[in-house]
């Protein structure tokens, strides 16, 4: 059973989406010392999951991505309170010279095959933001793109506050009922929010990818449609389903298990 | 006359990279009439299809279709990203 104190470090830690331990410190009010006991406590009873070394660690939900940055990024109204150029890629070259680093990931245990689509199938997703909201963004352009890895799997995510895959196809496809049967046909069907331009792949392209390993998977929220494929699919839908459903743009969240 | 794709980057993903690296192409590779275009994928991390689409569309409607040949590769993203563009 957790004592209070432990109980609390995970609280702050969900809410935060991942957090430093001087940042706990500060929260709890206890020394360094008692904090290093309860997160080597919580680390062993696998509650909690430590990122990164030295002073950038961070401790995070075990096993879970932490998306409360990016859904706040995404969600905001107006312009994002905070919008870290760490993360989020203001133009397509910034996306493509950082989708390039996810080569380092092969440390990590993602082979050559898996990590050569991996890093197609994010190109993809990350390209499409650039592609369909050129001239639509709602204030600031471009998408946030990160890749965390923890237990034993690794997520990506690559969000942006466009203008949505239902406007995006409407245009090409105006008997579109709704954003979820917007996100169906854009996963499933050759068709491209640019037609006529001879387009729309990419997307089915992805899907392929993903449903052909179980260990992969991803989901898709664009406004109230949501909709996952692969054998990791239902994992990353259940991490989308806090994201906010009445913001337009689009949110993928990816899944690979890591050997 | 083989193309090393590598030369053009290790990851390819972008169509308005694949539309300059096809410019870069057409405008330094210059095959002898009839001669084959083979594209050599060794070396290269990853391509995706929206990269690809571009860079086989302008050197098939450049040199025709049966000139423009991928060289057989066990890149999978390649192997997936021709499987879409043909399909």
């Amino acid at each position: 059973m957790k004592t209070n104190t432990r109980s609390e470090i995970v609280a702050f830690v969900r809410s935060a989406g991942g957090l430093r331990p001087i940042e706990l410190a500060g929260k709890l009010g206890i020394t360094p010392q008692a904090l290093h006991r309860h997160l080597k406590a919580l680390v062993a009873s696998g509650d909690l999951e430590a990122c990164g070394r030295g002073p950038k660690t961070r401790y995070v939900i075990a096993g879970e991505p932490a998306l409360e940055a990016p859904r706040r990024w995404h969600a905001a109204r107006g312009a994002p309170a905070e919008s870290p150029a760490s993360f989020v890629c203001e133009t397509r070259d910034v996306f493509s010279a950082r989708l390039g680093r996810l080569a380092s990931l092969s440390k990590e245990g993602l082979g050559g095959a898996e990590l050569s689509l991996l890093i197609s199938a994010v190109g993809e997703i990350g390209n499409n933001c650039f592609d369909h909201n050129l001239g639509h963004w709602r204030n600031i352009p471009g998408c946030w793109f990160e890749a965390q890895s923890t237990g034993k799997r690794l997520w990506v995510l690559v969000a942006d506050r466009g203008q949505g895959v239902f406007q995006s196809l409407s245009r090409a496809l105006p008997e579109i009922p709704d954003e979820r049967a917007a996100l169906l046909t854009a996963f499933e069907k050759r068709v491209s929010g640019r037609a006529p331009e001879n387009r729309g792949n990419g997307l089915k392209f992805v899907r392929k990818i993903v449903e052909g390993s179980p260990a992969r998977g991803l989901a898709c929220r664009s406004g109230a449609g949501l909709v996952d494929y692969g054998a990791l699919g239902p994992d990353c839908r259940g991490h989308l389903t806090d994201f906010s459903s009445k913001a337009s743009g689009t949110v993928t969240l990816l899944a690979w298990r890591l050997s | 006359m083989r193309i090393e794709i590598k030369r053009y980057g290790n990851v390819l993903s972008s169509r308005p990279a694949g539309r300059e690296a096809a410019l870069a192409m057409k405008a330094y590779q210059r095959p002898k009439p009839g001669e084959k275009i083979e594209l050599d994928f060794s070396g290269v991390l990853s391509v995706g299809p929206s990269w690809l689409d571009e860079v086989l569309s302008a050197l098939r409607a450049e040199y025709g279709t049966k000139r423009v040949v991928c060289l057989p590769t066990r890149n999978p993203s390649v192997i997936e990203s021709l499987k879409a563009i043909d399909s």
